[in-house]
């Protein structure tokens, strides 16, 4: 391990293809929907007791266009990554699009919700 | 195939995730082309032995899928062992109770 190599890492200015946004997305979006879980199974069970209301409050229309958008791009991106899996848009150009549709679709998703 | 290798990981996560994308679809077609859903259907559906054995397999592949998710993430980025380890662990015992949770919720509404 001895040479040193240069070491570019400023996230601020590198910049990133959109499969990789597509790809680190997909990883947020992941990890904010495990920390929701806790809320998740609260809410089946309340939903189950029939203590369940299914009004949004106002300041919890954010986070949960948030979750929406967690959910959604988890979804899509998740599909995308099964697809290549399997070889189904795999080359390059098909890619780039897919992932290109997915943030798009999964914004729509969120955004959505929060005019909704 | 080594299935106790990390591939056993990446083959719990991808056959969950089509548990779920199944579950997904279903759901989603159920809300857009069914009729509205009100509490009292949704409790009755749940209440069927039948509607709960699926709950039960949605619940094992949405926790097995965030198993192998939060493992990722912790081997990927947390690097001193100790802390690495305690956070595996401490990952393995919420979703582990969470299942329990859930499975408990589930079985005593359909009971």
């Amino acid at each position: 391990m001895g040479r040193a190599r240069p070491v570019f890492l400023n996230l601020l200015q590198i910049r990133f293809p959109v499969g990789a946004i597509a790809s680190i997305g997909h990883r947020i979006s992941g990890v904010l929907l495990v920390l929701m879980l806790p809320f998740a199974v609260l809410a089946l069970d309340r939903s189950l007791r029939g203590e369940a209301s299914f009004a949004i409050a106002g300041w919890m229309r954010l986070p949960a266009a948030l979750l929406a958008w967690a959910a959604a791009h988890h979804l899509f991106a998740g599909i995308r990554h099964l697809l290549t899996d399997v070889g189904i848009g795999a080359s390059l150009p098909a890619a780039r699009a897919s992932a290109y549709a997915a943030l798009l679709a999964a914004g729509a998703v969120g955004l959505l919700f929060l005019v909704s | 195939m080594n299935l106790l290798s990390g591939q056993r990981a990446f083959v719990v996560q991808r056959l969950s995730a089509l548990v779920l994308l199944a579950f997904v679809a279903a759901g989603a077609a159920r809300l857009a082309f069914g009729s509205p859903v009100t509490l009292a259907q949704w409790q009755a559906w749940a209440a069927q032995p039948f509607a709960a054995a699926a709950l039960l397999v949605l619940s094992a592949a949405l926790f097995a899928h965030a198993w192998v998710g939060v493992r990722d993430v912790l081997l990927d980025y947390v690097r001193p062992f100790a802390l690495r380890l305690s956070l595996l662990a401490a990952a393995a015992a919420g979703l582990l109770l969470l299942a329990a949770w859930t499975a408990l919720v589930l079985v005593s509404h359909a009971l």
